[in-house]
């Protein structure tokens, strides 16, 4: 009967039925011959344990989602400048401060070159831009560092990008969350006592939603990014309005404001400044990095809205840096809870009304998204290094929600270790955030004039030109940056970047080197074993659980024993007694152990086999059979196969040796009558 | 919203499948009409056993291109996001086991695909199946006709 049912009747005595029962439905669905797709509750887990921290995952990140219902949505310009420019742009939210802590140390006075210096790096900025724009052009299906690097100069100033890459993602995490929390201190300044609680909640919970699979949701993003750049515009407007009109005073000194310094307005301090401001640079590749994600023809949107964006960051950088000249602002001293210099800013501007307030806010809004776009992009970057195998697979590993979570949590813990190791003061984290992202620049730029130089395409002179610039002045900049800065912290990325590399050439060549061993050649056609086989059965007595390990050792080969390890010689002569009576055809070797150990002998016992074999023969496949009593509850655990753990431990790698476990389940009833408790 | 003066169509419906190439047209119609009331959908699959075996054979069971009919059911009913039961029978006869089962289901619908076979010149193979279950069901009986390909119209 199938399904164990009664054929149902029908109107007529001929018309019976018999309901079929389909017992793969709920795991399964065929979709072809020999074909079947694994359907939610075949991946749910099957233990009580198992399904409450599975109802518990749920709870935290969300049902399971499947691969087809991942959303592939086309980005509007509106929508994808800003999704893409919220780190570029966030960071002139702090890039103007990052300039007058360097030039204080030389007193009131060169805090007027700061707008020199603002323009400077304005101009750079206008020059990657522009040369970014021939990459979005170049590689539509988007162009990283890494991928240009990798395939336009070589692999491993590919791996270099993306060493630098992986450090920019995690070093924006850091810096933008810090500094989230500094203009959230800048409205609230109790919260400085809790600024690293505050940083580390925050990416927590950015964790936590991108675990969920948060998607790169335009109006999440638009209404913070928009906010931040409208009311930015206003400040700097009304700030110049005031200048021109000659309103601008001089604000007056905040308590926490830093001191003054004497040193001399030199070189070395001129550059500094300018290596401290060019952090404002950061995430502007962001755009060429996500060229297929726009709406089509892709690569002009994203160079038109590359454009908007690099004009925006600008404008606002150059803006703010010229308000809070022309109001003498000084920054805050590190971790005092002062107010920002953007604060000072827009206190010029809005006063310490309710705009002020929502400016603030928007203002953290705009870091905390631009934190998350590493979460975007670095979980992506280490999965195609995964595929490449110069990272574990795992990087490559969609979670439930079709989030890489390795990539996710490995960012998230690097970043929040970075925050505690410098007690979450932006300040501190600036120095070794500008290396990694000219790097980044300037490897790009080269493999863009090799691009053009070998392809030769219309206008590929003019192009060259301008990536050759790009990659001139980057890599100067770079030269700069990493030697003014090196003492303060530049030189952990100038370590850690090499160092990365190895890692990624260690990684690739174990993988390469199992691959190969484990190669099977497209000619080799497999034929019928043709080693002898035997098995061995370590048994701690008789019971159920050896009796059903027998029966399976049987099924393997005829050439069975069983091996029983003893330090005490009655009880061996009894259990030879009982096996000869109860398991005839299969010999009992018992070894006697006075020095008590049970793993050893039976590894030395194999060994003697081995060596006992005649060597004019193929040494034989060695079959260890262990019995196993299953555990239901934890506790169980530990008081069953202890001994069958370790020996599998010691057996594993052993050559020509195949450990089978045979399990041994409280319900199940085996043909002979059982003598007590399990092992 | 449906419309409240529009009469329901029906509450709960048998949707016949063969296998055949209408089976996704009339699962995608019934849940599109099904939704609208938030009718129960029931996808009927019948195994026709001859008399030479015994009724409860295991055929349907081992067979993997039945199975697949009623999973294909069930997704392209998840696919307009609704949900279909399946139910998988073997009998003597199809449009006796479809009444049957519709009646036991107490469907106030029942509906069928009609396929237009390309061989043979063309044609509506309506079979026996369909004017059994026209004549004997208890319910309102629903056929759905596949359109005629443009080059053989």
């Amino acid at each position: 009967m199938i399904g164990g049912r009664r054929p149902l009747a029908g109107r007529k005595l001929a018309d019976r039925r018999v309901r079929v029962e389909r017992p793969h439905a709920p795991f399964f669905r065929y979709t072809g011959p020999g074909q079947l797709v694994a359907r939610e509750a075949a991946s749910m887990p099957t233990t009580p344990a198992g399904r409450f921290a599975a109802r518990l995952k749920k709870i935290a990140i969300g049902r399971p989602l499947a691969s087809e219902e991942e959303i592939g949505e086309r980005l509007s310009k509106k929508k994808a400048l800003a999704i893409f420019s919220s780190d570029a742009i966030s960071s002139s939210a702090y890039a103007t401060e990052e300039i007058l802590r360097v030039l204080v140390l030389a007193g009131a006075g060169a805090l007027l070159v700061s707008i020199e210096i603002s323009i400077a790096i304005a101009v750079l900025l206008a020059v990657v831009a522009l040369s970014y724009r021939q990459v979005c052009r170049a590689f539509p299906n988007g162009g990283g560092a890494y991928a240009v690097a990798r395939s336009e100069l070589s692999p491993l100033l590919g791996l270099i990008a993306a060493a630098a890459l992986l450090i920019d993602y995690v070093m924006t995490v850091a810096v933008s969350t810090s500094s989230a929390v500094d203009q959230l201190i800048s409205i609230a300044p109790a919260l400085n006592a809790l600024r690293i609680e505050f940083a580390i909640d925050s990416i927590t919970l950015i964790t936590i939603a991108n675990l969920r699979g948060l998607r790169e949701s335009g109006n999440i993003f638009a209404v913070p990014t928009y906010m931040f750049v409208g009311l930015a515009l206003v400040i700097v407007a009304s700030g110049v309005f005031h200048i021109i009109t000659g309103q601008a005073t001089p604000l007056p000194r905040q308590p926490e404001a830093v001191s003054f310094g004497t040193e001399t307005l030199g070189v070395f301090l001129l550059l500094k400044a300018f290596a401290s401001g060019s952090v404002a640079l950061t995430g502007t590749e962001a755009i060429a990095n996500g060229v297929p994600a726009f709406k089509p023809p892709e690569a002009r949107n994203a160079a038109n809205t590359l454009t908007v964006m690099a004009v925006l960051l600008g404008v606002l950088f150059v803006g703010v840096t010229v308000v809070a000249h022309a109001y003498d602002i000084v920054p805050s001293r590190d971790g005092s809870g002062g107010p920002t210099v953007i604060a000072l800013v827009a206190g010029t501007a809005f006063g310490s009304g309710p705009l002020f307030y929502v400016f603030q806010l928007a203002t953290a809004l705009i870091l905390f998204l631009a934190a998350n776009t590493s979460f975007n992009a670095f979980p992506r970057l280490a999965a195609i290094l995964a595929e490449d195998g110069y990272m574990p697979r795992p990087f490559g590993f969609r979670g439930d929600r079709l989030a890489y979570s390795w990539g996710i949590i490995a960012l998230a813990a690097i970043a929040a270790a970075l925050l505690v190791y410098f007690g979450g003061i932006t300040t501190l984290l600036i120095p070794l955030y500008s290396v990694g992202v000219f790097v980044c620049f300037t490897l790009s730029q080269l493999g863009m004039v090799r691009h053009w130089l070998r392809l030769r395409e219309s206008g590929w002179a003019w192009r060259t030109a301008i990536n050759a610039s790009g990659a001139i002045l980057t890599a100067v900049v770079l030269v700069v940056v990493a030697s003014v800065k090196f003492t303060s912290g530049a030189y952990l990325v100038v370590i850690l970047i090499p160092m990365q590399v190895a890692v990624f050439l260690f990684i690739r060549r174990q993988y390469e080197a199992s691959r190969e061993k484990l190669t099977v050649r497209g000619d080799f056609v497999v034929k019928p074993p043709h080693r002898e086989e035997r098995v061995v059965i370590p048994i701690p007595t008789i019971n159920r659980a050896v009796v059903q390990a027998v029966n399976v050792a049987r099924s393997i080969s005829d050439d069975v024993r069983a091996v029983f390890i003893s330090d005490d010689p009655d009880a061996a002569a009894e259990l030879r007694e009982r096996w000869e009576r109860q398991v005839p055809g299969v010999p009992l070797v018992v070894v006697e152990s006075p020095y008590r150990a049970l793993v050893g002998p039976m590894t030395a016992y194999l060994d003697v086999l081995d060596r006992a074999w005649p060597p004019d023969k193929e040494a034989p496949i060695t079959f260890v059979v262990i019995p196993e009593y299953v555990a239901r509850n934890w506790w169980e655990r530990i008081l069953y196969n202890q001994v069958a753990r370790r020996l599998r431990t010691a057996l594993l790698g052993r050559p020509h040796t195949v450990v089978v476990n045979v399990p041994y389940r409280r319900e199940e009833a085996t043909t002979p009558e059982p003598e007590g408790p399990g092992p | 919203m449906p419309n409240p003066e529009q009469t329901v169509v029906f509450r709960r419906a048998v949707v016949a499948l063969n296998g055949g190439s209408s089976d996704a047209r009339i699962v995608r119609l019934a849940a599109g009409v099904a939704r609208q009331w938030k009718a129960e959908l029931v996808a009927v699959h019948v195994v026709e056993i001859d008399w030479t075996q015994p009724l409860d054979a295991d055929i349907a069971g081992r067979s993997e291109d039945v199975q697949r009919v009623l999973d294909l059911a069930e997704e392209t009913a998840e696919d307009c996001q609704y949900k279909i039961e399946p139910v998988l029978l073997q009998a003597r006869d199809v449009g006796a086991a479809l009444v049957d089962e519709a009646t036991e289901q107490r469907a106030d619908m029942l509906i069928l695909g009609l396929p237009y076979r390309k061989r043979f010149g063309g044609d509506f193979a309506i079979g026996s199946t369909i004017p059994y279950v026209l004549k004997n069901a208890p319910c309102a009986v629903w056929v759905v006709r596949e359109p005629i390909p443009e080059e053989s119209a």
